[in-house]
């Protein structure tokens, strides 16, 4: 199985990252996680010509090749941060590669909370209908404390929290390999590649 | 009343703008509504803090001097949009204008929903802690269908829609009224008396002692004595100076110093508590954002010097020797920049002075492989010292021929080691040495600034000559007390005392020209104030860059790579900023692609004690695969770019027998690292292995190949080249290390007379630099100990050509 793991934050340091890395590293066996960054993409200022820069583009094919796809956010100001929400902002006003993509979301803060709100956030964000991302539903992964998560060599020192974790991700792969079969039998398929938001006023109400 | 209206997009085409800009018409007899935009916002990013950047600063000044805000949000994907969150994440991060902030939510969409589901958010992301607006409940405004509602003229039609939207104006206002009467002051009430609390340093517990009057903070006694001297000191001065002052504790930590600072702040909080009051209250009486003042502070000096460490107040020391007037700024609140961080002695060839040293075993076999080195490879510039260094040491080695006679020294050895330590070749075959005519004054002149030194106050502990770590000789004077701070310590009261004057926390923007000749600057003080100087010379002494990755990833020729999270030895202050202002006015640069690094580093802080630090002898390396990679005694550059090759993080492996050669800690903090994670420690190697994420096989062999090789006495896959234990006593241990930058080698091209040279060579009419901010001295790679060689030597020049050429001073 093929996964993308996206870093929420374009921090150079990040108990998100390191998140990732550990997923990507213990789960290696299951399952291969490209871990991606987006500290290099254009802030998003709805461009009238709706192309996708050549970051968002990469990304987006990045995503689109993979069966499933990890976010890994922060919680900044009870929400998701603005360089994540404005990755997703061109996802969904260009090419709009997460349509019924599986999605699996985890998140890691230094508070004991462990980004609760700005996973709910996301959760409602990506349900939108720009987006049409399918979240696996009754998990959620919360790593309060992040800072002292992580020993030198980048395990997770709570074996209770790794254990929750291994538990979270083969959850993930059933429920990708789950979607698929629903996905392929849906006769319904999204043609419009390049959302906008007022083109609502030409008749859909999304 | 005065709201800042906030357009929640950085589109071109927005119904919000246009929603706002109708309130700003329709309600403009009631309040001054002022419309600020997000499309020059840049993308909040916690590693590279823009607070102060002229556009933050804009809504930050502009909402603290407003009653109330007011939002105006489009919906994205059920969300506020990035640009809106992002000025948010600006306004909590190290400034918090909206801190109580009367704060109003509209918001206009294409569809029904009229933003309803992004209002949401906003509320609860405005509800957050380091946010805290006070949001208006109810009275939720959603223009849904937007691009239907406006006339021509920009007038909303529904006159039902006005009617609502006026009402939830007037609610505002009234709301506006309500939340600042909340907000004025409550009075504090204290028990009486002393309270002693601990509270937490950089270096462990900080007792305190605080005396509290019935409503006054009215002294804050520290006890400092575990604390680095040079470091915190001014965090121990100015934060219960501050706190006493305005009687508040939302006071803000100083930058290099933030633990201790907060530790102090903390402490206080806890008496406070003690005496039966709410340490909030304290925190809530906010200092007044600090908005830039409008008085320009103009100065006219003889010379300013741009920086603080040693070679910034060395050339302030000089020129007030010469009777005249000199202005240090310095941009950290305290002074001594990295030469506090040193470790103490300084170069100088001193060869009566080291007569009376023994030699010891090894220096004539050093001596004796100079001697035989291919003239063929010794640069045509440096031949002619290079034979009659040959020359000294023939002579030498016959004299002591059958004894073992005395330490043997001369400035030409100290000249051609410098040379041949510093020679390196880049990845692209680029070769660098030391340039002759720089090497020769510094060599020539270093003793003559240890004698200035002890007429400025240091005093050098003569009955020792000690070889500072990757010296490669022994000649270091060492000054008496604490490390490098010991040369801070004498030359600050000599710059004060005669009349200097020391300008901290104020950092240079730009150099001024007239007519091509540097004749001033401006920088920006304390409280973000214009300072103008007018100067004959400016010298420029701000150090290297090792503190400023982005930069040293952009020039670096020599690393096959940098790591973004790599740490630094060094002061953060480091970033670079001399070799800025040198290049605005044309400076010319040198071996810029060349850095030092500190291999054995901490990957966490970039500190070099921490985990179990042992002779090299003791070292046993392996990479995170669990093998060996590198020989232990290889120079600081092999062991550096082995660990680059290697993925940069590895371990020193070490058992228990290993552990006591330690000498850089005690069992309690062995215990507490381990603790933390920062230090690994297991009864069986597989059990190491598997706290590693290494085949346990793959440890077990390395360790097992490494222990027949210390019965052997040697090593055929690396050729260490000494041994002293085996790997063999549980339990075992295995200290992270990683390389962090500690010299940057390139900078301001300078000639002899530290004159700031121009691309086409020429000296750049009053602009001076020594010090790390100038290269072409130590070329690729710089001895321990010459550093401090370097800023007391060539500060002292900058400031004696600086004098000579704008101030017509011919004897100093």
């Amino acid at each position: 199985m093929k996964l993308v793991g996206i870093v929420g934050t374009n921090a150079t340091r990040s108990t998100n990252r390191q998140l990732l890395q550990y997923m990507q590293q213990h789960f290696a066996k299951q399952a291969t996680i490209e871990i991606a960054e987006i500290s290099g993409l254009p802030a998003f200022d709805e461009p009238e010509d709706r192309t996708a820069p050549a970051a968002v583009q990469a990304l987006s094919d990045q995503i689109a090749a993979a069966d499933g796809v990890i976010f890994a956010t922060p919680e900044y100001d009870h929400s998701i941060p603005a360089v994540l929400k404005s990755a997703i902002e061109w996802l969904s006003y260009t090419t709009r590669p997460l349509i019924s993509k599986p999605v699996m979301i985890v998140g890691a803060s230094n508070g004991s909370l462990g980004t609760s709100r700005a996973q709910a956030h996301l959760r409602q964000i990506l349900e939108a209908p720009e987006l049409k991302a399918l979240v696996m539903p009754n998990v959620e992964y919360l790593l309060g404390h992040s800072l002292q998560a992580f020993d030198a060599a980048g395990n997770l020192k709570d074996a209770t929290k790794a254990a929750e974790l291994a538990d979270d991700f083969t959850a993930f792969m059933a429920f990708v390999d789950l979607t698929a079969k629903i996905t392929s039998a849906n006769k319904f398929v999204e043609k419009n590649q390049q959302f906008s938001w007022s083109q609502v006023a030409d008749g859909r109400d999304l | 009343m005065k709201f800042i209206g906030i357009v929640g997009t950085n589109a071109k085409k927005s119904y919000n703008r246009q929603l706002l800009t109708f309130m700003q018409q329709h309600f403009a007899a009631k309040a001054e509504i002022e419309i600020l935009e997000l499309a020059n916002v840049p993308m909040f990013d916690e590693s590279d803090d823009q607070s102060e950047s002229p556009v933050i600063q804009e809504f930050v000044q502009k909402i603290d001097a407003a009653d109330g805000v007011i939002i105006a949000t489009p919906e994205h994907n059920h969300s506020i949009p990035s640009a809106l969150k992002s000025i948010i994440e600006w306004l909590s991060f190290k400034l918090h204008p909206l801190d109580g902030k009367p704060v109003m939510i509209v918001g206009a969409s294409y569809s029904v929903q009229g933003s309803s589901r992004a209002q949401l958010h906003l509320r609860q992301v405005l509800d957050a802690p380091g946010v805290n607006a006070s949001v208006m409940p109810g009275s939720e405004f959603l223009l849904g269908r937007a691009q239907t509602a406006f006339d021509a003229q920009g007038q909303l039609k529904s006159a039902g829609t006005i009617d609502f939207l006026d009402s939830c104006f007037a609610k505002f206002m009234k709301f506006t009224n309500l939340v600042t009467a909340l907000a004025a002051p409550t009075a504090v009430k204290y028990q009486p008396g002393t309270y002693d609390v601990t509270a937490t340093g950089h270096n462990g517990a900080l007792p305190m002692s605080v005396t509290l009057s019935d409503d006054r903070i009215e002294s804050i006694k520290i006890d400092t004595s575990s604390e680095t001297k040079g470091i915190a000191d001014v965090a121990f001065k100015r934060i219960p100076q501050e706190i006493i002052d305005g009687q508040t504790l939302a006071v803000d930590a100083i930058s290099g110093a933030s633990v201790t600072s907060n530790g102090v702040i903390n402490g206080v909080a806890q008496a406070v508590k003690q005496a039966g009051a709410n340490p909030d209250e304290l925190k809530k009486r906010r200092q007044t954002v600090t908005a830039p003042q409008a008085s320009v502070t103009d100065i006219t000096t003889d010379v300013v010097v741009v920086g603080a460490g040693g070679a910034g107040l060395t050339a302030a020391a000089k020129v007030l020797q010469a009777g005249r007037n000199v202005l240090v700024l310095e941009k950290f609140p305290a002074v001594g920049g990295n030469t506090v961080r040193a470790g103490g002695p300084m170069n100088a060839a001193d060869p009566d002075w080291q007569h009376q040293f023994d030699a010891i075993p090894g220096e004539k076999h050093t001596l004796k492989e100079i001697t035989e080195i291919d003239e063929a490879t010794i640069d045509q510039d440096y031949l002619p010292d290079f034979r009659a260094l040959k020359g000294q040491i023939q002579a030498y080695l016959t004299e002591n021929e059958d004894q073992r006679g005395y330490l043997f020294d001369s400035i030409l050895l100290h000249r051609i080691q410098t040379y041949l330590g510093g020679k390196r070749t880049d990845l692209n075959g680029n070769k660098i040495y030391g340039q002759y005519d720089l090497v020769k004054v510094l060599t020539d002149h270093a003793l003559e600034s240890v004698k200035w030194l002890e007429k400025i106050g240091v005093d050098f502990d003569k009955s020792q000559v000690t070889m500072p770590v990757g010296a490669i000789w022994r000649r270091g004077h060492k000054p008496m007390g604490d490390l490098g701070f010991a040369y801070i310590q004498a030359l600050q009261p000599f710059v004060t005392k005669h009349g200097g004057r020391l300008m901290t926390e104020t950092t240079v923007k730009e150099l001024t020209t007239t007519d091509g000749k540097v004749d001033g600057l401006i920088a920006e003080g304390p409280k973000h104030e214009k300072v103008v100087v007018h100067a004959k010379a400016v010298i420029l002494a701000s150090g290297g860059f090792a503190a400023n990755t982005k930069m040293l990833q952009k020039y670096n020729t020599y690393w096959t790579s940098i790591d973004d999270d790599i740490q630094t030895t060094n002061s953060p202050a480091m970033t670079g900023d001399g070799i800025r202002l040198g290049t605005s006015v044309g400076a010319d640069l040198v071996g810029m692609g060349f850095s030092q690094m500190m291999p054995v580093s901490d990957p966490d802080t970039g500190e070099l004690f921490s985990g179990l630090q042992v002779p090299p002898q003791n070292y046993v390396m392996v990479n995170q695969a669990g093998k060996r990679f590198v020989n232990e005694y290889g120079s600081r550059d092999e062991l550096t770019q082995a660990a680059i090759d290697n993925g940069s993080l590895f371990y020193l492996i070490a058992d228990d027998a290993i552990k006591a050669t330690a000498y850089n800690t005690s069992q309690a903090k062995i215990d507490q690292q381990v603790a933390a994670g920062t230090l690994f420690r297991a009864d069986t190697l597989t059990d190491l292995a598997q706290q590693l994420n290494m085949d346990p096989a793959v440890l077990t062999k390395t360790v097992n190949d490494y222990n027949s090789y210390v019965d052997a006495g040697e090593d055929p896959e690396f050729h260490k080249n000494a041994f002293d234990l085996k790997v063999a006593v549980a339990p075992f241990y295995a200290t992270p290390r990683k390389p962090a930058t500690h010299h940057t080698m390139g900078g301001l091209k300078i000639d002899t007379g530290a004159h700031v040279l121009n691309t086409d060579g020429a000296a750049i009419d009053g602009l001076y630099a020594a010090g790390e901010v100038a290269g072409g001295i130590h070329a690729g790679n710089r001895l321990g100990g010459n550093s401090l060689a370097d800023i007391f030597t060539f500060g002292r020049i900058a400031a004696g050509s600086a004098l000579q050429d704008e101030l017509t001073v011919t004897e100093f």
